[in-house]
Formats: C-alpha cells, structure tokens, sequence
C-alpha cells in the first residue's frame, strides 16, 4: 500500500477495531492480552491489527519479549486531525466567499430587472 | 450550517445556500465564477489560471495564489462525475496522497440548494486510471484494500 505517512495513518485508523485499540490506549499502555479482551477475535486478529498500527507509527511496543507492552504515539493522530482541520477551515472559507457572491448575483440580476 | 467529521480521514461539511441548484452548480463549475470565491482568505484564484473541462475525465485545475508572498499554490484534479446540477467529484493528486472530493447539490425547492461536500483522503495506489472508473468502484476497492491489511 501506499507508504507516505498520513495514507498509513488513514488506512489505520479506517478500522473500527483498530480505532477501539487507540481509544483503550489513551488511557494508558497495556499488553496484547489485555487488549483483545473486549474483542470476540483471535489474539492473532490482535496482533495483525496492532502490526498495522505500529506500522503507521500510531503505536509503539516495549522490548519486554513475553508481553510488549503497547503505547499510544499522538504526533501522527495529530497530523491526521489537522489535515482535516486544514480542509474544515478552508471549504468553510470558500463557502462564506461563495455566499457572497450568490448575494452579489442575486442583487445584480434584480438591478438588472428594475431597469 | 452544520458540518460534521464522519471518519478520521473523511471530511464532510453540510451548507444551504440561497439559490436554486442550476446557480449553485454553475458557480461552482464556472471560472468567472470560481475566481470570485474558490480561493481562501488570504489567497486570490486568477480567472486565467483556473481550467475546466466540464465532463468525467476532465481536468478541474486551479492556481491559488497566496495575496501576501505571491505564492502559487496549483491544484490539478480531474473530475469523476459531472452531473449537472446534482454532482460533481474530481480527485487531486497530491503530495500526501491524492484527495476525492465528492459534492451533492440538492433542491431545497424554496430556491435554497442543500450541498453536501465529502472528502476523502485516498492512498496514490488506488488512483489508477481503473480506479478512477468511478468512484463507487474506487470505494468499493478502498473497501476491500483496507479489509486486507
């Protein structure tokens, strides 16, 4: 897949169990097991889903061999939300300049009109 | 106006605007009408510099250049649909992947128009020239792509 960072992030984040691991991160780290307890899949389905999100830098794993504790990396999620802020800001920028000018349209056309 | 993130990488802003659709669409697909309004604060597009081809597969580009350096900003997208006055989408390649954006004009029938403006940040793989086939088939493949990772 494509491999510049913010796709890895959206392709990351498009899963919804993936997105249900980051928000049971943000509380704090936490082990493979501990994470796929509220899921009805396989540890190896865990595992997967956290390989992805390591991959997307979204995630980091401690060296402790048996357990690897997963932990919450917050400058990619960051830069994912101000993509969308970026986009927010400027449709809702053009859309106010576009409301203008429909008004300036609709008041030629009347002069237009009154002539 | 209200407007809402629908998914992390996903975009959707909702406005009503005061006109029917056929006037909303052409300005929206229209350069002596873009240059009015499609650059954002701060930046101006030039009429000269804004080209559309106004059918699937035709280019949609646009130069936005920034009031205070004179810096351009060149946006080069292609349309997927072109549908007058309900739909438009056109893709932009660019730097960080390539971005579809997909805007639903509908008739409020009290000379209002409800549009409906969806983005999507899409990886550069899925921009192939099969993938652009349309862009239910582009999702479709998004679909099946993301599900087998």
């Amino acid at each position: 897949m494509a491999n510049d960072p913010l796709s890895l992030t959206f392709a990351a984040l498009a899963d919804p169990t993936r997105r249900s691991v980051l928000v049971r991160l943000a509380a704090g780290g936490a082990t493979v097991n501990e994470l796929a307890e509220p899921f009805d899949i396989s540890l190896q389905a865990v595992s997967r889903h956290l390989k992805v999100l390591e991959t997307a830098g979204l995630i980091s794993r401690g060296r402790d061999a048996q357990f690897r504790p997963c932990h919450l990396e917050q400058a990619p999620l960051k830069a994912a939300t101000d993509w969308i802020a970026t986009n927010r800001q400027i449709w809702t920028e053009r859309f106010d300049q576009l409301d203008e000018h429909l008004e300036q349209i609709s008041t030629d056309r009347q002069r237009e009109h009154e002539r | 106006m209200s407007d809402a993130s629908t998914e992390l990488g996903e975009l959707t802003i909702t406005r009503i605007f005061t006109a029917p659709p056929e006037v909303v669409f052409e300005c929206m697909t229209t350069p002596e009408h873009l240059t009015h309004f499609w650059g954002p604060i701060g930046t101006s597009t030039p009429l000269d510099r804004i080209t559309v081809e106004p059918r699937p597969g035709g280019r949609f580009e646009t130069v936005m250049v920034i009031d205070a350096t004179g810096d351009e900003i060149p946006v080069n997208g292609v349309f997927i649909e072109f549908d007058p006055p309900r739909t438009i989408s056109f893709t932009e390649a660019g730097v960080e992947g390539a971005v579809v954006t997909r805007i639903t004009f509908t008739d409020l029938g009290d000379g209002r128009t409800e549009t409906v403006t969806l983005q999507t940040n899409v990886p550069p793989m899925l921009m192939s020239p099969e993938a652009q086939a349309g862009l239910e088939t582009m999702f479709v493949k998004l679909d099946d792509h993301l599900a087998s990772l």
